[in-house]
């Protein structure tokens, strides 16, 4: 079982959402993971800076078909570390969640 | 580091666990199956079947080599398929594992079958054959699809 470890980078609202999403899946488009949220690309890029920073995000292009610029996908990834550092962090919110009052 | 004074209460971590889940609700939700690279899948399924039609099945057989264009055709459509979505699967669940191999299991059956028609001057029924292979091919690759998105559901 994972052991329980509070983590402050992951813990800011909008940073635990998108390791959440990411968690889910082994990688996401970043058009995706910003549609699901609801946020803006600028206030995405910050987070997902940050989490990049920590190494618990790691990015990817890769060309799109749909679009004629040179502009490409951008892959999203949770890493080990941020796969490992997020199921701690969840299993300490969940028991500070199931935690007398 | 752990900073006692940056942790939730207990409603907060509850509320916070909520959040997750909605969020992989509304990913699950939003995420489409892409219906004519579904039916892509079909369509290989039926033009593996069909080359049966091409073949001359007796002592001088010898397998066409549609098999392994049909793999490269089949990797092609999976990674259309994660472009055109925008979500690579981490897991796709065992009803998806079942699908693949049931597609597998029914084109090989399909083909023999081609194959066994052939060889009876029946060469115009591989198109029963064929057509066939495309529906449950197509059937099969939403059942997969759709197991992959049931398995973001999961906590």
């Amino acid at each position: 079982m994972t052991e329980a470890r509070f983590d402050e980078t992951i813990h800011a609202p909008v940073r635990l959402r998108i390791c959440g999403l990411l968690n889910k899946a082994d990688r996401l488009d970043f058009a995706v993971l910003r549609d699901t949220l609801g946020i803006s690309d600028a206030t995405l890029s910050k987070h997902i800076k940050t989490l990049a920073d920590s190494h618990y995000v790691t990015i990817s292009k890769s060309s799109s078909a749909k679009r004629t610029d040179a502009r490409r996908v951008t892959w999203l990834s949770l890493s080990p570390t941020g796969r490992s550092a997020f199921a701690a962090h969840v299993r300490a919110l969940q028991d500070i969640a199931d935690s007398r009052a | 580091m752990e900073n006692d004074f940056e942790r939730p209460t207990r409603e907060a971590a509850a509320e916070a666990l909520n959040t997750l889940h909605a969020d992989r609700e509304r990913l699950a939700n939003t995420v489409e199956a892409p219906r004519l690279l579904l039916v892509a899948f079909g369509a290989l399924g039926a033009w593996w079947v069909a080359a049966a039609a091409t073949t001359d099945p007796g002592s001088s057989y010898e397998p066409p080599t549609s098999g392994w264009i049909a793999l490269a055709g089949g990797l092609a459509i999976a990674y259309l398929i994660r472009r055109e979505t925008g979500i690579r699967f981490r897991v796709m669940g065992a009803r998806a594992g079942w699908a693949v191999a049931g597609i597998v299991a029914t084109c090989l059956a399909l083909f023999s079958v081609s194959l066994g028609l052939v060889s009876s001057d029946l060469r115009w029924a591989v198109t029963l054959t064929s057509t066939t292979a495309f529906l449950i091919t197509t059937w099969l690759a939403g059942v997969a699809y759709r197991s992959a998105i049931a398995e973001l559901h999961r906590d």
